[in-house]
């Protein structure tokens, strides 16, 4: 299907160079982007971050700030966006081009009820007497799944989850039927269950429209599943163009190349090592010539350096554009048929070879719960009740083995860590580290010891390293903490370790502001390698990173993990990234354990109803696969764990329960369902009735 | 809190303070025994033990609401009647003022961030709130002169709270006036820059946030958005620091009235302190923590005002 | 919007590499402190203000080898006498020499500006940093002490105490010190409670560092910049709050000499002999001025966040 031959396009975008001033020089950070909209279908625009994909779209919408330098050309229709002042944008926005942004939580004025927002989206451009916009807004607000909306109207922000503001924002998007709707990862921000509502939301309100949809995001997957058309940006400029699933069938720009290779897939049980893209995406001050991934590529030649592709139609059809002198060579990800990038040698745990119940167990836990206190008031707290963070839990890790612990943000996970780190007696139940039980630890002397073997690596790579100090006393820390004081043994460990990450040993002395994102987090690792430990808890570690540096760090840890016998337990809410690091997956949900087995059982054959619509939420990188398969979408959002009152917590979303007959839909109520399994498998879940 | 302030003032005001000391260079001398006598019949006798004056002090305030004499026999509440209007002329006026002036500057200078405007008012704000109120004030008492020198005639008035020759209703308000210029400003003058400051950067905060990116993706032009979504939210921690300030603005008082002359309480303050009037400070003190009190009422009435989201938690 | 500059460019030079642990820390040491440097001197206001304050020190140390007269000096011949070669900066009503008494003011006001910031810093930092590290029933109680000395009317009772010690400055001193410490160590201890949650303490907590040591390694280096920034500002507050006391004779009283005591001789004479308004004046503004100007760079210069130094 060619759209173009069918309609013109509602916006046209070209040529458009955006720049700033900054100390370290004009900062450009678009640079020539170029592309066509055309009603009715969605763009999405794809990158790793500072890539542009933000500044674009503040260009179309006119938000860019007044020190921004903007050239190019922004045609809405037949009139061109570019050169209007704020108060002729203004007439625009909103009317014609409706804007979701990525954070929702700040994306709302805190001290006006949603009601009254969504109201003075449709009051600024037509002209409705108040009750009868509120009337519109309610209805707008129901549109998008706002429950029970002629109330909810009537609250603020505050009292609405992230998802729930997200409906909010594009409600006032949609409000008055734009021509084109602008989403800056509208989903960035929420949980994989969340997100598949939005998505959803997204699709209704550009259906209900007839708009136009711009889709930009990080994430292949929610491109694979949502967009027409695709744009791939790499440092201000678009690198690919194609539709979608020309594009991921036959990429053609090693970046995108790079790009599809570096991300797990949560539907294959493949393990092969992901293909890291090496370095790091250049500064947008003074780019050398030449093509910018340069630096980077596996098959750059030399006139590479001298000038900068541009994109050119790779396709009869000219649907199918890049930006490579090499494109040419290029077909079904590899270059004259050899391999662009080569294939890391996949690590070989030599404890794999030992059956699991023959495996010593590093790390037990049984029946470990943990409440906090529910306060209220603002001077004088009052307990008004406890939160129910963990209640029950209960896993084992063996020797060489990785646990992946999954679940939406709340359900307990990072509670979990810290219970396991804390080394202290739980509220209730065990907690045993390497065999030995931690109420059974009688002073500091033996919980160093056990502390030795049992390390953490943290989410945010910048928080968890102490700015003030240089790299090499960073590294040092745990090994002074355990009580080595030489300083020779100690500086020949630092460099060993900062091998063993991929870092110069010559670099110990900087300090961590002086690394990028993801060479921080080998640092973190490095950290947590340098007392020899064998369980390393994981929290989240590659979640704050771009996808092409994710890679590298997943590839790391499953190559530490071979060479050094680890175990990890793995936190992480990117499912395919478990997928692909995991022996054995917990999943959690309010606090408990619903399902717990291998990664390819849980996965392939999930058996409780909430990891069943878990995983079915999650986005698939492939477009054939994402738009056939089947999803089950959860209503409404988590709740917050302050009932103790027995029954299945899953109750209130459990897609399963309206299906059962009375009686069974009491035993969920009434009976907390026990982890259990068919047979004497070790696959267990949580449900009455699965 | 109140209560327990005041009572201490009284203990640590009847330790450092001696009465008797305004009677020892009266002529002729007196005995120490007929000063006692004098000094007992307003409570303040050395020679009583404390606990029972204290016991005396608090019965009659709480009883009788009085709050003592001065050694000399001057009743504390009829000073005190007399001078809180004296000084609420001043510090209610220069408070209005200088929140006014240092909020419109701060919106005002927010909205030219970085430009000659902003720059210029930003180095006067902190040469202003860094300058001691003593110069700041005495500054003001120069420029006046000056003024009045060049008019030739005394327009305002460096002294005195008003001219006790004038009458009639329109001349005395003239005369007032002409009096309340030049503490006001002086009072306003180290206290607008505060605000200024304050405001300017809570405001580019707002300004530079999602939720005003938001308004104005709903067609909204930026300053529309900036004047409906994000002044409001901005005004409440100002709102707030402003009634925080009641007290200090009342010490400021004392510096700007003992400079242009006014008889109001923290004039009060100093005569109190220099002339032994124990029960003339812990009033004075009692004042101040009353003061520091209703500056945390106001605060609650601001936010109550402006932030919808308590009214609705409260109802 | 997300207004990320580009990422940090390394500023550490890396020149020859010294192989030993030892050498390399030390050169990373140096270069931060360069850092610091850079970026507080970018500043211009603040590269102002330390000039300022420098020639004002000067003057207090060496203005006394330029008069041939103590501050104490009474000059009969010269009552009230506007500036002549004489006197340089005039006389004032009891024949004191006006330029004498600067600089020994200047001398008085600055010692006890900065003992009473240097005081109130070490005892903030000691107590907030005591009450977040102990935490629990301690903490309540300092924060309880600390909220009601807040309440509590201090200018007076300060004014009542130093009346009281007939204007002795070391009395002054230690009132100040003691009335002025509550509010930073406040913040020192908000600063220090939010310290103790972030992840690098938390990491260092889980590798089994002891607590002591993360104090001293973790907490007092990150509060460090605070503090050197709270004492700036202590300057200027002391100065402000010494002036107004001198000036309604609660202070620093005759026959000693500050800043302050010069402002109220010279406020009877503004227009008759402006002179003696003019100095202390022109000093102390000077002084506040320049204090808060370096205490506004030093905050930009430490601040890890901060952007003035174009990437750390
Ligand atoms: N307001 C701004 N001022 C200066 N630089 C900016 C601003 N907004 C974005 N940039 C820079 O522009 C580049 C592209 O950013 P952005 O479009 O946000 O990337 P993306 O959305 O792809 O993550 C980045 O280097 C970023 O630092
Ligand atoms: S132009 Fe050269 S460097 Fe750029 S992507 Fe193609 S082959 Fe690689
Ligand atoms: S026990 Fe009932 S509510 Fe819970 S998951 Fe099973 S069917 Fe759903
Ligand atoms: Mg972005």
């Amino acid at each position: 299907m060619t759209p173009a031959a069918e309609a013109d396009p509602v916006l046209s975008v070209r040529d458009l160079e955006v720049s700033f001033p900054s100390e370290a020089g004009r900062v450009h950070a678009v640079r020539g982007v170029g592309f066509d909209l055309y009603p009715g279908r969605t763009l999405g625009i794809v990158g790793e971050s500072g890539s542009g994909k933000s500044v674009t779209s503040m260009a179309v919408m006119g938000l860019l700030p007044d020190y921004a330098a903007v050239r190019g050309s922004v045609t809405l229709g037949t009139r061109e966006l570019l050169g209007l002042d704020d108060r002729q944008m203004s007439e625009i926005r909103g009317r014609e081009l409706g804007m979701v942004f990525q954070d929702p939580l700040a994306a709302l004025t805190p001290i006006f009820t949603v009601g009254r927002q969504v109201v003075e989206a449709l009051q600024i451009h037509q002209d409705l007497d108040r009750n009868a916009a509120w009337k519109r807004a309610v209805e707008l607000l129901d549109l998008v799944g706002i429950p029970n909306a002629a109330a909810r109207a009537r609250s603020f922000p505050h009292e609405f989850s992230g998802g729930m503001r997200q409906r909010v924002v594009i409600a006032m998007a949609i409000a008055n039927g734009p021509r084109v709707l602008v989403a800056d990862e509208p989903t960035t921000a929420l949980d994989v269950t969340v997100q598949a509502q939005i998505l959803d939301v997204l699709q209704l309100a550009r259906a209900e429209t007839g708009a136009a949809l711009i889709l930009i995001t990080h994430d292949l997957g929610v491109v694979a599943g949502t967009a027409d058309d695709v744009l791939v940006m790499y440092a201000g400029r678009p690198v690919e163009r194609a539709p979608v699933g020309e594009l991921f069938a036959r990429p053609r720009m090693p970046y995108t190349i790079g790009l599809l290779g570096a991300v797990p897939r949560v539907d294959s049980a493949e393990r092969r090592p992901l293909l890291p893209i090496t370095g790091n995406p250049p500064l947008l001050v003074d780019l050398p010539a030449g093509c910018p991934f340069e630096p980077r590529c596996p098959i750059s030649v030399a006139e590479c350096a001298v000038e900068e592709p541009v994109l050119t139609p790779v396709s009869p059809d000219g649907e199918h554009a890049a930006a490579c002198i090499r494109a040419g060579h290029i077909a079904d990800g590899r270059v004259d048929g050899a391999a662009i990038y080569p294939v890391p040698r996949a690590p070989v745990a030599p404890a794999a070879a030992i059956p699991r119940e023959r495996r010593p167990a590093v790390l037990e836990l049984d029946g470990v719960s943990k409440t906090f206190p529910l306060l209220k008031g603002t001077l004088l707290k009052r307990r008004v009740g406890s939160v129910y963070a963990i209640s029950g839990v209960g896993f084992d890790i063996r020797e060489g083995e990785t646990l992946g612990l999954v679940g939406e943000s709340g359900c307990g996970k990072t509670t979990t860590l810290l219970e396991v780190m804390n080394l202290r007696a739980p509220e209730q139940g065990s907690i045993r580290v390497t065999g030995v039980d931690v109420s059974d630890l009688a002073d500091r002397r033996q919980e160093r010891a056990l502390r030795r073997k049992l390390q953490m690596v943290f989410q945010d790579p910048m928080g968890a390293l102490d700015p003030r100090l240089t790299i090499f006393d960073i590294l040092a820390e745990p090994l002074r903490a355990v009580g080595e004081a030489n300083r020779e043994t100690i500086g020949r460990r630092v460099d060993e370790l900062m091998e063993l990450v991929g870092l110069d040993p010559e670099h110990s002395d900087r300090f961590p502001t002086a690394f990028s994102g993801g060479q921080r987090q080998r640092i973190g690792i490095a950290r947590a390698l340098a007392t020899n430990p064998s369980l390393v808890v994981l929290d989240e570690p590659v979640s704050a990173l771009d996808v092409s540096i994710q890679a590298g760090i997943i590839n790391l840890l499953n190559d530490l993990k071979a060479e050094l016998g680890l175990s990890y337990l793995f936190v992480a809410h990117d499912l395919a990234v478990v997928r692909h690091i995991s022996d054995r997956v917990a999943v959690m949900y309010l606090g408990r354990i619903v399902e717990i087995g291998t990664v390819d059982e849980v996965f392939d054959d999930p058996r409780h109803p909430y990891s069943h619509a878990l995983l079915s939420a999650i986005p698939v990188t492939d477009p054939q696969v994402e738009r056939t398969r089947e999803r089950v979408v959860l209503r409404g959002d988590l709740p917050s764990p302050t009932d103790s009152s027995p029954g299945c917590r899953f109750v209130s979303r459990c897609p399963l329960h309206p299906a059962l007959d009375a009686t069974q839909r009491a035993r969920c109520v009434a009976e907390t369902p026990e982890l259990t399994g068919a047979g004497g498998s070790d696959h267990l879940n949580a449900c009455h009735f699965r | 809190m109140i209560v327990v302030a005041t009572n201490l003032t009284y203990f640590l005001a009847s330790l450092f303070l001696d009465p008797r000391a305004n009677y020892l260079q009266l002529r002729p001398p007196r005995s120490p025994e007929e000063i006692d006598r004098s000094l007992a019949q307003y409570n303040l006798s050395p020679a009583t033990p404390l606990l029972d004056r204290w016991w005396h002090w608090i019965s009659d305030i709480v009883l009788h609401w009085n709050w003592g004499y001065s050694p000399v026999g001057v009743s504390v509440n009829t000073q005190i009647a007399f001078r809180i209007g004296v000084s609420a002329q001043l510090v209610l006026l220069s408070m209005i003022l200088s929140t006014v002036l240092g909020i419109a500057l701060g919106v005002y200078t927010a909205g030219r961030q970085y430009r000659f405007a902003d720059r210029f008012h930003q180095a006067l704000s902190i040469i202003t709130i860094n300058v001691p109120t003593v110069v700041a004030s005495l500054v003001v008492v120069l420029l006046a002169i000056m003024l009045n020198q060049s008019l030739g005639t005394t327009l305002l008035f460096v002294a005195g709270a008003q001219s006790p020759t004038v009458s009639g209703f329109w001349p005395l308000v003239l005369d007032r006036i002409r009096h309340l210029v030049l503490p006001t400003v002086a009072l306003t003058l180290i206290s607008y820059a505060g605000y200024h400051l304050l405001q300017r950067s809570l405001l580019l905060d707002t300004i530079n946030s999602d939720y005003v990116r938001t308004a104005r993706a709903k067609g909204l032009t930026r300053k529309e958005a900036i004047r409906r979504h994000g002044l409001r939210t901005s005004l409440i921690p100002v709102a707030t620091s402003v009634a925080f300030a009641v007290p200090a603005l009342f010490t400021g008082a004392v510096i700007t009235e003992t400079i242009f002359g006014w008889q109001g309480m923290g004039q009060y303050f100093t005569s109190t302190i220099s002339n032994n009037d124990i029960n003339g400070v812990v009033a004075v003190a009692a004042f101040g923590a009353l003061m520091t009190a209703i500056g945390a009422i106001l605060a609650d009435i601001a936010v109550v005002v402006l932030d919808p989201r308590v009214r609705m938690a409260g109802s | 919007m997300t207004a990320n500059f580009p990422g940090p460019v390394p500023t550490v030079d890396l020149g020859a590499e010294p192989s030993t642990a030892e050498k390399r820390m030390t050169r990373a040491r140096l270069s931060r402190r360069r850092l610091y440097l850079r970026r507080f001197l970018r500043s211009k206001g603040a590269v102002a203000g330390l000039v300022i304050l420098g020639l004002l020190v000067l003057f207090a140390l060496l203005g006394g080898e330029f008069t041939p007269y103590s501050y104490s000096d009474v000059d009969f011949a010269g009552l009230t006498a506007p500036p002549s070669p004489d006197h340089i900066l005039g006389t004032d009503s009891a024949g004191n020499d006006t330029f004498a008494q600067a600089v020994h003011g200047l001398q008085r006001s600055l010692v006890i500006a900065v003992s009473v910031s240097a005081l109130t810093t070490v005892i903030s930092a000691f107590v907030g940093a005591v009450a977040a590290y102990l935490g629990g029933t301690t903490e309540k109680v300092v924060l309880g002490i600390v909220h009601f000395l807040l309440v509590v009317p201090s200018f007076l009772i300060l004014a009542l105490v130093s009346q009281k010690a007939g204007g002795d400055w070391r009395v002054l001193i230690v009132v100040l010190t003691v009335f002025g410490w509550m509010y930073n160590a406040r913040v020192v201890w908000a600063l220090a409670t939010s310290l103790r949650e972030r992840e690098y303490v938390l990491a260092a907590r889980f590798m089994g560092v002891g607590r002591v040591r993360i104090v001293l390694r973790h907490l007092i280096p990150n509060i460090g910049s605070l503090l050197v920034v709270t004492f700036t500002i202590g300057v200027v507050a002391t100065v402000q709050g010494e002036t107004a006391l001198s000036f309604i004779g609660f202070g620093v009283q005759p026959p000693d000499v500050s800043l302050g005591t010069m402002l109220n001789d010279g406020a009877d004479t503004v227009s008759s002999a402006p002179w003696l308004f003019y100095v202390p004046a022109v000093l102390v503004t000077l002084l506040t001025v320049s204090m808060a100007l370096i205490g506004d760079g030093l905050r930009d210069a430490l601040d890890p966040t901060s952007r003035s130094g174009g990437g750390a």
